[in-house]
This record gives structure tokens, C-alpha cells and sequence, in this order.
């Protein structure tokens, strides 16, 4: 049987449905998506986290109002590294120092007051003084939490006022912190509310609909990418290379009228399958536009990513031409990377698609997995890991951080590809981190991102830091040598 | 192959120009009416962040102890999150993992699981259980089952066990206070629940620190040590959060060092509690006093000369001991960097901005420098802050070149809206979220304070005590010369 219990789990027998070491012969989908054992050492987020963090998050031009005490707005302030290019004026000449959508946080701060007798009128006035002070924004979305989703606050209503007084679309992501069980919860969330509510908008202002002027027959919308480190200054100009205009991006650096834009589009290519395939779904179903299903991280995969969109245009000897071109560019610097990452053993853990999304990109170093775990991930997520898997690797659902650490210290990778918070727990055990989240040193998506993800891992492996992990060495001879 | 012959970057991430594009035709200047704080509902940029993270922060300063938050994932993620930003350290806190069930029925079922599944793997010594917006909203009562949670796992894993963990409540809700108040309950509910009795009273005396860097916490060490005190610092984060590399690593992580349990059970024995920062830390300092007759020396936060001379002064009269030679002579020198730098700090024009007791502490320094304080903003408000500046200023108004501008709460875009409108300003002092503001106003940013994660190495490097204070006078007259001197007038300084 696949399925095994950690040694750290002896007594909380119930984590032994979530991991398993990957047979390719008996391949299995671990309990996964469901509650996490309270008491945890969790790397899971709440779905607030997910609507707001993620997805909200890295549109442009719109004010985010997190309807809470200040602390959740707080920690979605210019945190992930969804950047953009949008600025405020900071002084006359002069523009902001960040992007608009990490340079204001902008929050109701709840009081106990607020608690007792209620937030709405609060989200009110807060709602309409924003748009007065920043005239610049083209939208706004309301993101209950806890605080205000427990106590009921009719924020749909506020919306409606509001949208009614500034003339401006006013959105609503009610996904409270409490409410999923981590923030693919929030994720989901977002996509439904603000599918429906795009919908309900374009029905009340058909003006707001793509017009017949600016559509073109190549016309895409990118869903599941938030421009990380500039991952679009990667991607966009091979899209625009084949021929394809990218009509809209789900969500990073985009504009609120671009979104609203975006059920116009002729196809959809959906980069993560699991924060946003669900609109891709729901666009199909209800546009009939297709979507199809790629990653952009690695050199193979970003080739077929390129081969896909154009095959579904004809635009396939364009595409060709832009892989020839690219591949040619990196050759070089790859084949350097990969000699000297040949053979190392990696272990994985992000949020859930970037396990699969990597195992190729890994390989293309000849670099081999020898774990992976995921945060969020859902049952198709498995199997997509599954069916990229050639050899027996351990894989951990949602692990808490004992687990982590049971897993470094048996299997002792090389290189450990994490977040933010287990990525010093990793360098203590002495095993070299990279953001995988944010990034070290991104853009790390499409042809030229490779090359600096290549370069982050062999910056990992190879710091002359870790030739001094093991203490004082008895004499000058046991000493490591000098580079 | 080697390095050289390739090209090393694929997209080279300094030469990633990304174009700014404007978000409306040109500058205007924001509504008038709207920016001071006190004339709208909203809040902009608030140089304060949640209750929890604050309990969290003081658990983690204890030995083998994990924060337990009593709410949602996020609650306990984000702050873990904001932990490694700024330390670049692991930190181990456990969520109780609300989800849809917990709005609905509570968070008993969530804490009494949650309790045991955190005790039968990691055998912490300490668990401080942090309470959050949701719970309290839902009304759980923790007494209780706190209570029932004790007697459950005692019975899995015996009673001799469980009487070896203590566990304390520290009751956080967000919409009742900042991290600032979240500290200070920490203090109070950990000698409430911890320090129960004066059976045999000592020579020791007591440290709250607030929320200083592991930095500023050895630098108190160090007075304290060559004034031959014994001290017991609660909570102390300058080895949890400052641990080094040295594998192999036991599993579960446990940072070394941090308060221990039987320290804080002989506290109220101590000569006396000093409560450094004020709103961090004094309630747990006025409870022992009022408990148990342990007198509290509330502040002054010690940075600069007349501060750090009052601690010195203050841990002298109560243990007797005399203020040696060493510290002497480094009060000497850091009165000596003052003389050497004066003519590069008089008349400047600093604003200040952070944890109210950091602001009072640097502003209090920086006029200690000749400097002008011209506008001063504690995030978390506090009822003595008006009156602490006060205090402050009045040995050096007739120093200053202008009045100084004292907010009290309010928020950083109505600060940066401010000092906007200021025609000359020389240095802000305040903590990483000042960056936008320095850079758009062209005035170097000191970085002090609480949070401080876009830089290396803050966290280590004290300002308290007289050799912190060097420190940070050097990283403020290096900043201004760095900024605002040709090169060819820093010859001869």
C-alpha cells in the first residue's frame, strides 16, 4: 500500500491518508482539499488570503477594501510579489515609488463598536471616501473576513449603493478567513463571485463588453497568472511573437476593465489549474470559448504551451520560429546549469499546481524529485503529479512542519524549493532554500525565467556558505578550501 | 564550460526596466479633507497590525514554548509569514484551523483536538494559547476549555506529564487593540498565570523589553552584566530569533534559548519589574506589582544618553549595585560620536514614525542630537504619548527650527501626506514601511523599529544602551552625508 504514516504522526493516525510514496504501478490520490487537524503546524492560509492575497491582489487599477480589523489588510500589503506597472502621482512629476495596487492598504480597521452594532455603515463611507481620495481607480472590491462575514455585514448592498453613487464597478469577494479549508477555498470563492458578478455587470452596462472595434481573431485571456516577479515580461512578448494578442490576463498587472473584457475573448489558456480554471470553466460553459491547459515553466513545457495556443489559430510556423529563436538563447546558459546540477535531488513543496508544473522543469536540468507536498492541492493536482512521476517519491498532502522536517532529514536533498516560512527551517538543517512562492531572484516562467531559476538553484547548491555548515574544523587541514 | 562564457541571467533582474505608466493625466493633490485620519471612516496604510501577532511575537521569546492561535489558518499563517520576513528565521506557531464548523458550533472541539495533536508531537514546555477575532466573536470560553483540554490529554498521557506543561490565555481581538497591545497582554497573562507568589525573594530583577530586536535584548544583557545584575528577561527573542546554522538540527525545530518557565515562576520574587516600553509590556510590570508588591519601573525606552543613563541609574538604586567603569566609558564614547558628529545633525529636520515607544525613544535621541523632530507618529495611539512628547521636547524647544507635529494613532498616509507638505525635511526614522515615502520624497530613511524586513541585518544591531545608541547615530549621520554631501566635502568630517 502507498499510503504511509510518518513517524512524527504516530499518534494522529488520520495523516496517514495523506501521504503516500508514488508507485507508477499503483498509482494513488491521497485524502486531500479537506479540513486540517487543528493543533498543526500548517502552511495553509485561510481563503481570505486566497481571494484577496492571490487573485484580487495583482489587479491594477482598483482599490482593494478589506472590510476588518486592520491586521488582515495589513498582511496583504505589498506582500506576494504580484507586481505591476500602474502608479499613482506621489508629487507633482513624480510617480509613486510601487505600483498602485502594493502601495495603498486600504482597510475599514473594525473596532469593538463596529462589532457589536455592525460594519456596513462603516464599509459605506470608507467605500466612498476612497473613491474620493483616489479618483485615479477604475473599480473596487469588498473582501469580508472573519470579523465582518461572522457578523453578517449585507456588504452586497453597500456595493450597490456605492457602484450606484460613484458610477464605478463595485465587486464583492466574500470569502471570510474561517470559511474553506485553506485558501484554494478563497480561490474558488473568487472565481464564482466575481464570474457572476462580471456577468451580472455587463448585463446592466453592455458598454462595458469587449466592442466589436477592438476584437481581433486572435484574441486570448491568460487565466491563472499574477505577473510574480514580472513573470509576464517573460511570457507576453512570445504570445505576441506567435500572433496572439493577450487580451486579458486572470489577474496579474491587469486593468478591472480588461477583466470585464475578458468573456470575450476566443480561447483561454490557463496557467494555474487550480486558483483559476474554474472561470476558464465557467467562461466555457457559458461563452462557449474553450480553454486549454498549460505551463509556462520549463523550456518544454512553455514550447508546447506556444505550440498549443498556436495550433488552435494556425499559427503554428510562427511558433516554431519563436521556440527556435528562444531555445537558441538559452541554450548556452542551460546546458552550463545543467552540468553542473546533474544528479541533485530535489525536494518540493509550494502551494499545490507548481509540484507538477516543475517535475518537468526539473528534469530539463536533469535534476531529480525526491519529494513533494503541496499546501492546497485537490485530487486532480495528484494526479497530474502522479502522472509525471517516473520513480518512487514520496508526496505529502498539506503536510504540518514536524512532517517537513521528517522528510528533509531522511531523504536529505539537495536543494529544498519552499516558501517563505519553511525556507529558514530548511537552511537550519542545512539544506539550500529557494523561494518558490515569490521568488529569489524572478522572473522564473517561460524561456528566459528558466535561465534564472537555473541560476537561483545553482546559486542554492553552490554558496560557499554550506562548505562551513559543520563547525569550527579541529585544524587548518580539515579546513574546506578556499574557491 | 565556465561562468564567464555564458550569459548568466536570462532576464538580468537589475536590468528589468519596467515602465511606469500614470494612473490618471497628472499629479493632484489629495481631497484635503479626507487626509488628516481624524476626518474619515477609512484607514490608509496603518503602521499597526493585529492583536495576535503581538502575543505570538513575547511566546516565542520563551524557552520551548509554541503559540496555539485560536482562529483561523490565516490568522496564525500570515503572522508566521511577517516572523520570517523580518527575522529570516523559522518560527513555530500552531493554528487551531478554523474552518465553516467552528463559525457555526465554536472552537471547542478545534482547541481540545488542537491542544493534544500540538502536545503528543512536539512536548512543548509552554503553550501560549492567543485567542483571535473569530473566537472571540463566537464567544469561546477559553477557561474552560482550557480546563476540560488538561484533564482530556492528561488522561492519554498521564497526569505527571501534563502538570509539566503550563499553558496561559492571552485573550487578542484584533478589533480591541494592536500588536503593541497584544504584547502587553502576553506580559500580563504570563505572570498572571506563571508568577503566582513572593515566597522567597531574591536579588534578581525583571526585564520586559517590548518589542526590541534579539539586538537591542543582548545590549540589555550586556548593561545588566557588567552591573553584575541578575536578571530574568521576559520574553526573551535574541536567541529564538537569532539562532545559528549548525546541523545536524533536532527535529521538532526548537530555536535555543528563549525565557524559561522557572524564570518566570520566580518573578515575583524579584527586587523589581522593568517595563522598557511602556505600551509593551507595563501591565505585566503593574501586575506583579499590584499582585505581589514587585515594584514596576515603567520606561523610559533606552535609547540615547539621558535614557539609557536613567535605566543604569534606576537598576542602581534598586539592587545597590554601583554603575561600573565599563559603562562609564562607554557612555564616554558615545558622548564622544555626539561631539564628533554634531555639525552634521544639528538643525536637520527628522520625522519620525513606528511603535509609540520606539518613536519616543528615537525622538528623545535625536534631540539629544540637535536635531528637529518635525513630526512624530506612534501607530498604535496611547493615552501618555502627547505628554511623554511633551516632556521631551521641552529641554529642547529653543533648539528646534520648527514646532514639531505630534500625531497620536492615525495612519501612515496621512503621516506621508504631511510631511508632503513640508518645505524642507532632512531624514525619516521609522520601520521598512517608510520606504515609499523616502524614496518619493528624496530623504534618506533610517530603519528602526518594528516590522523591518526589507533589509539585512536590523534585527541584530541595537539601539539601546549606549553602544546602540552609537549605532544608530551613526547610521543617521551616514545617511544624511550619504544623501545630501558632494563627495568632495566628506574629506575631512
Amino acid at each position: 500500500m502507498p499510503l504511509i504514516n510518518m513517524k512524527c504522526d504516530e499518534l494522529i493516525p488520520e495523516r496517514g491518508k495523506h501521504i503516500y510514496v508514488h508507485d507508477p504501478e499503483n498509482p494513488v490520490v491521497p485524502a486531500c482539499n479537506i479540513k486540517t487537524i487543528p493543533g498543526d503546524m500548517t502552511e495553509r492560509g485561510c481563503a481570505f488570503a486566497g481571494a484577496r492575497g492571490v487573485i484580487g491582489g495583482p489587479i491594477k487599477d482598483i482599490i482593494c477594501m478589506v472590510h476588518a480589523p486592520v491586521g488582515c489588510a495589513w498582511y496583504t500589503w505589498g506582500t506576494r510579489r504580484n507586481l505591476s506597472d500602474l502608479h499613482a502621482w506621489a508629487l507633482p512629476g513624480r510617480l509613486s515609488n510601487v505600483a498602485f495596487n502594493r502601495r495603498y492598504c486600504v482597510v475599514t480597521d473594525m473596532q469593538e463598536r463596529d462589532v457589536v452594532f455592525g460594519g456596513a455603515k462603516k464599509l459605506q463611507a470608507s467605500c466612498l471616501e476612497a473613491f474620493r481620495l483616489f479618483p485615479e481607480v477604475r473599480g473596487m472590491i469588498i473582501f469580508t473576513t472573519c470579523t465582518t462575514g461572522l457578523i453578517g455585514d449585507d456588504v452586497k448592498a453597500v456595493a450597490r449603493q456605492v457602484e450606484k453613487e460613484v458610477g464605478k464597478p463595485v465587486f464583492t469577494s466574500e470569502s471570510p478567513g474561517c470559511s474553506g479549508v485553506s485558501q484554494s477555498k478563497g480561490h474558488h470563492d473568487f472565481n464564482i463571485q466575481f464570474y457572476q458578478q462580471v456577468n451580472a455587470l455587463r448585463a446592466r452596462r453592455p458598454e462595458l463588453k469587449m466592442q466589436d472595434e477592438e476584437k481581433t481573431p486572435y484574441d486570448i485571456c491568460l487565466i491563472g497568472e499574477y505577473n510574480m516577479d514580472w513573470d509576464l515580461a517573460a511570457i507576453r512578448p512570445l504570445f505576441e511573437r506567435i500572433g496572439v494578442r493577450i487580451a486579458a490576463v486572470f489577474s496579474g498587472n491587469e486593468r478591472i476593465e480588461n477583466l470585464i473584457k475578458m468573456l470575450d475573448v476566443k480561447l483561454n489558456v490557463v496557467h494555474c489549474q487550480r486558483s483559476a480554471e474554474y472561470i476558464a470553466k465557467m467562461i466555457q460553459d457559458g461563452f462557449e470559448t474553450p480553454f486549454i491547459r498549460v505551463s509556462l515553466y520549463g523550456i518544454g513545457q512553455t514550447c508546447d504551451a506556444l505550440r498549443q495556443t498556436a495550433a488552435f489559430f494556425g499559427l503554428q510556423e510562427r511558433a516554431e520560429q519563436v521556440i527556435a529563436e528562444e531555445t537558441a538563447r538559452v541554450e548556452k546558459a542551460l546546458a552550463f546549469y545543467r552540468s553542473r546540477l546533474a544528479g541533485k535531488r530535489i525536494a518540493v513543496y509550494v502551494g499545490g499546481p507548481r509540484v507538477w508544473h516543475w517535475i518537468r522543469l526539473l528534469e530539463e536540468l536533469d535534476m531529480e524529485v525526491v519529494a513533494g507536498a503541496c499546501t492546497f492541492a485537490h485530487e486532480d493536482d495528484y494526479q497530474k503529479i502522479n502522472d509525471k512521476l517516473k520513480g518512487q517519491v514520496l508526496i505529502i498532502d498539506s503536510p504540518n512542519e514536524f512532517e517537513i522536517e521528517e522528510m528533509l532529514d531522511t531523504l536529505k536533498p539537495d536543494l529544498f524549493l519552499t516558501g517563505m516560512k519553511e525556507k529558514y527551517l530548511g537552511r537550519k538543517m542545512g539544506i539550500p532554500t529557494v523561494n518558490s512562492h515569490s521568488y529569489e531572484k524572478g522572473p522564473y516562467e517561460g524561456f528566459a525565467g528558466m535561465v534564472n531559476f537555473a541560476r537561483d538553484i545553482y546559486q542554492g547548491i553552490y554558496a560557499p556558505a554550506w562548505r562551513f555548515q559543520h563547525g569550527l574544523p579541529a585544524s587548518r587541514e580539515e579546513a574546506p578550501p578556499c574557491a | 564550460m565556465r561562468l564567464n562564457e555564458i550569459p548568466i541571467d536570462g532576464v538580468p533582474y537589475d536590468r528589468l526596466k519596467v515602465e511606469k505608466i500614470p494612473a490618471s493625466p497628472a499629479y493632484a493633490p489629495r481631497d484635503p479633507e479626507l487626509v488628516p485620519a481624524a476626518g474619515r471612516t477609512l484607514v490608509i496604510n496603518p503602521d499597526r497590525i493585529c492583536m495576535p501577532i503581538g502575543a505570538m511575537w513575547a511566546v516565542l521569546g520563551v524557552h520551548r514554548a509554541i503559540p496555539f492561535v485560536q482562529g483561523a489558518q490565516g490568522c496564525t499563517t500570515y503572522a508566521r509569514y511577517t516572523f520570517s520576513r523580518i527575522f529570516k528565521e523559522p518560527a513555530t506557531i500552531a493554528t487551531a484551523s478554523f474552518h465553516e464548523d467552528a463559525a457555526v458550533f465554536g472552537g471547542r472541539r478545534n482547541l481540545l483536538e488542537g491542544l493534544r495533536n500540538l502536545v503528543v508531537r512536539y512536548w512543548p514546555e509552554v503553550i501560549g494559547i492567543a485567542t483571535t477575532c473569530s473566537s472571540e466573536i463566537m464567544g469561546d470560553d477559553l477557561v474552560s476549555f482550557v480546563k476540560e483540554a488538561r484533564i482530556k490529554i492528561g488522561g492519554e498521557i498521564g497526569a505527571e506529564k501534563m502538570d509539566r506543561i503550563a499553558m496561559v490565555i492571552i485573550n487578542t481581538p484584533s478589533f480591541a487593540g494592536s500588536h503593541v497591545d497584544g504584547y502587553d497582554r502576553a506580559a500580563k497573562a504570563f505572570v498572571d498565570t506563571l508568577a503566582t507568589g513572593r515566597d522567597t525573594p531574591d536579588r534578581r530583577v525583571n526585564i520586559i523589553p517590548g518589542l526590541l530586536y534579539p539586538g537591542d535584548i543582548r545590549e540589555i544583557r550586556h548593561l545588566l552584566e557588567e552591573m553584575e545584575i541578575e536578571a530574568t528577561v521576559l520574553f526573551d527573542i535574541s536567541d529564538t530569533l537569532d539562532a545559528p546554522l549548525a546541523p545536524p538540527q533536532e527535529i521538532p525545530y526548537y530555536p535555543p534559548g528563549g525565557t524559561t518557565l522557572q524564570e518566570i515562576r520566580g518573578m515575583g520574587n524579584a527586587l523589581a519589574t522593568f517595563a522598557l516600553q511602556p505600551a509593551a509590556g507595563a501591565g505585566g510590570a503593574r501586575s506583579l506589582e499590584r499582585r505581589l508588591g514587585v515594584p514596576a519601573v515603567v520606561g523610559l525606552t533606552p535609547v540615547g544618553v539621558d535614557a539609557t543613563d536613567a535605566l543604569l541609574q534606576n537598576l542602581s538604586r534598586i539592587t545597590g549595585r554601583e554603575i561600573p567603569a565599563s559603562l562609564k566609558i562607554e557612555r564616554g564614547r558615545l558622548i564622544d560620536a555626539l561631539a564628533d558628529t554634531f555639525h552634521h545633525t544639528m538643525m536637520k529636520r527628522v520625522a519620525i514614525f513606528g511603535d509609540p515607544d520606539t518613536v519616543t525613544g528615537v525622538a528623545r535621541f535625536v534631540c539629544e542630537l540637535g536635531m528637529t523632530p518635525v513630526a512624530v507618529a506612534p501607530g498604535t495611539p496611547t493615552k501618555t504619548f502627547e505628554q511623554e512628547m511633551d516632556g521631551i521636547f521641552a529641554g529642547y524647544r529653543e533648539l528646534f527650527l520648527d514646532t514639531p507635529k505630534v500625531f497620536n494613532g492615525g495612519d501612515l498616509f496621512e503621516f506621508e501626506e504631511y510631511l508632503k507638505t513640508l518645505p524642507r525635511l532632512d531624514l525619516i526614522i521609522g520601520n521598512s514601511k517608510g520606504i515609499d515615502i523616502s524614496r518619493e520624497l528624496e530623504v534618506p530613511l533610517v530603519r528602526v523599529g518594528f516590522p523591518i524586513y526589507d533589509r539585512f541585518g536590523y534585527q541584530k544591531r541595537p539601539i539601546v544602551g549606549y553602544r546602540g545608541a552609537e549605532l544608530l547615530l551613526y547610521e543617521i549621520v551616514n545617511s544624511i552625508l550619504d544623501f545630501r554631501y558632494p563627495d568632495d566635502r566628506t574629506q575631512q568630517l
